[in-house]
């Protein structure tokens, strides 16, 4: 029972119903990420910055798929996967390389930052489990990255008018939820790891450059080696980018929705079940270790 | 056993060691060994120990920070291993340092953070946070960013922190380590009237200070190289040294102190080592009976600056059953082979 000074009290959450434990997780979680808002809106620049490096960063890509294909519209694009629009199809795809950053780096470096505030021992030491600090970070990421695409879109539908259907948005949006769910698990792996690696933004960098090259960002995944499709196959993000790029614009997938989607659900429970056995064993070695508030 | 006679903190055989390096250069320290403790509800403890003495490590597996390697902990009743959500919500956790909170955030906005993660939603958190506030004296401050606060004030929102969910056990470590005088006060003063005597929360405080722990707290543990040496009283501990005094002489440079402790009635010597001045404390039943022939050893090895002859505080006691000093730094004090 809590006392706040006037005799009135509230009940102590732990040992409750389930609901109320539920509701618990769910308001750590939020107040996570309103935490994360609130520490990101304190540099006004570089949150500005953050929404207009990914226009930036997006241009070359456009630029040189129109100068390679000597125009916007390409016939050999069609002969891979059924657009032709090379502008869309790399727009799409670009958004994507956000959400890989959210789960390597955003979501991979939140318990770091904890320990470089010097404010982890004391979350840590508060009555939730302690993937919710991740969920909340994570939640905090999603919906920047949900920011930084809309500011994308806006600029790329205002000058280069974005063709894509409007009625393929629900199903795009479903299966990046999925892709969200399995690129958690990832997340909580990283997130983990640099716990217990000091340079953990080395394995964040690797794992990084090997996703960017198997994704199909920029490039059908018909034109990577046989044995680097199959590597492709086991990443979130390409099923992402395939099945948003199919429901938005047409692209042909190699596969059925269905399977699509039962291949996506598969990753999810992988990902996620490997990430919170990582994740609880690695919380576990540093409490022995006594490495947690290290950095 | 009835909810209300369960000790609030019962610690029992903990060891925890900790390994640093690898191969061949791989070292284990024992930073506690075999602490065992037993706090009743609403008793105000003190753990008290040099630095290094194991008492932060204690505090850190007592809030399921740490897992010990041997011993068990119970807070409340509760295993505190297998049931730590349960623990976690009962203990409020005050560690040492500054950068326990958000600077770039304000005080309210610190708490409505942690309020969170302990369950704490809606009017009832607010009620509560407005109280803290108010209690400790914040609310002229309480949208100001962190950054801008002093020491004290900072320690102010973070003992707010500490006790946000009411908890029923508060671990208190070295509060009022660097803070100025007028904040050591009121945080002690605070820890004391309103926490243990109004609100008879039981309260486990580490501190070096001797002060600190003289002025607040009913049982002492004497805390030396990861072992919980003696638990008394402050007037106990003062007792067993009736007859005891305290020549203390202050010297220019590190002079060699062993053959102090061959002199006849010479109990226990400590030296402590400061900005090129050393501090020599001699616990004899009569200190003038040793002064002379301390004196005649001591002249070679230094420029004597000063020489005082005290009644033992609890400080001198400390000395007088360790045999180190509360100003020396024993971390790193004990390897234990693998």
């Amino acid at each position: 029972m809590t006392n706040d000074g006037t005799g009135q009290s509230t009940a102590d959450p732990c040992h409750s119903s389930l609901p109320r434990r539920l509701r618990h997780y769910a308001s750590a979680v939020w107040a996570e990420n309103i935490k994360e808002w609130k520490l990101e809106l304190t540099y006004p620049l570089d949150f500005l910055r953050s929404l207009i490096d990914p226009v930036v960063y997006l241009l070359p890509y456009v630029f040189y798929g129109i100068a390679l294909v000597g125009g916007r519209f390409s016939p050999n694009l069609e002969k891979l996967v059924g657009t032709t629009d090379i502008v869309s199809f790399i727009t799409i795809g670009y958004v994507f390389i956000g959400f890989m950053n959210m789960a390597l780096w955003a979501m991979g470096f939140s318990l770091r930052k904890e320990q470089m505030y010097g404010t982890l021992e004391a979350v840590f030491a508060a009555p939730v489990p302690r993937w919710i600090f991740t969920m909340g970070m994570s939640m905090h990421s999603i919906l920047h990255q949900f920011l930084m695409i809309l500011v994308q879109l806006l600029f790329i539908l205002a000058v280069f008018s974005l063709k894509v259907n409007p009625l393929g948005l629900l199903p795009a949006l479903a299966m990046i939820g999925l892709m969200l769910i399995a690129l958690y698990g990832i997340g909580m792996i990283m997130a983990s790891t640099t716990l217990l690696f000091k340079q953990g933004w080395l394995i964040s960098e690797a794992l990084g450059s090997l996703l960017m090259v198997v994704t199909p960002i920029a490039y059908p995944l018909a034109v990577l080696p046989l044995f680097m499709q199959k590597v492709a196959l086991a990443v979130p993000t390409t099923y992402g980018i395939l099945a948003s790029r199919h429901f938005l614009m047409g692209e042909q997938m190699g596969f059925s929705v269905l399977t699509a989607f039962v291949r996506v659900a598969v990753l999810c429970i992988v990902w996620v079940v490997f990430g919170l056995v990582v994740f609880a064993l690695i919380d576990r070695y540093t409490r022995r270790s006594g490495t947690l508030s290290h950095y | 056993m009835k909810e209300e006679l369960t000790p609030a903190l019962e610690v029992q055989s903990v060891v925890k060691n900790f390994r640093r390096g690898r191969g061949l250069k791989r070292k284990i320290t024992r930073a506690v060994d075999g602490a065992t403790l037993t706090l009743p509800r609403g008793e105000l403890f003190g753990l008290l120990g040099p630095n290094g003495a194991g008492k932060t490590t204690l505090v850190r597996c007592i809030a399921t920070l740490l897992i010990p390697d041997a011993g068990t902990i119970k807070v409340l009743g509760h295993d505190a291993f297998k049931d730590s959500l349960y623990c976690r919500q009962r203990i409020g956790l005050l560690t040492s340092g500054e950068r326990t909170l958000y600077w770039k955030l304000s005080a309210r906005d610190n708490l409505n953070f942690f309020a969170a993660l302990y369950g704490l939603t809606g009017k009832a958190r607010d009620r509560r946070i407005d109280y803290l506030i108010e209690l400790l004296g914040l609310k002229e401050v309480e949208r100001d960013r962190l950054e801008r606060y002093s020491s004290g004030m900072k320690q102010k929102v973070s003992l707010a922190r500490a006790i946000l969910h009411d908890p029923e056990l508060i671990l208190l470590d070295e509060p009022s380590l660097g803070l100025d005088p007028q904040f050591a006060r009121f945080i002690r003063q605070f820890i004391k009237d309103e926490l243990n005597r109004k609100q008879g929360k039981t309260i486990l405080l580490t501190t070096h200070y001797m002060d600190e722990a003289d002025e607040l707290c009913r049982r002492i543990a004497f805390i030396n190289k990861g072992r919980i040496v003696n638990v008394k009283t402050p007037e106990q501990y003062k007792r067993d040294i009736p007859h005891t005094e305290v020549l203390e002489i202050r010297l220019q440079g590190q002079p060699d102190a062993a053959p102090l402790q061959a002199l006849p009635g010479v109990e226990r010597v400590a030296s402590d080592f400061k900005d090129g001045v050393t501090t020599l404390k001699v616990v004899a039943p009569r200190a003038e009976a040793v002064l002379s022939e301390a004196i005649e050893h001591l002249r070679k090895g230094g420029r004597i600056l000063g020489i005082d002859i005290k009644q033992p505080t609890l400080e001198d006691v400390f000395l007088y059953v360790t045999g180190t000093s509360l100003g020396a730094d024993t971390a790193e004090h004990k390897p234990v082979a693998e």
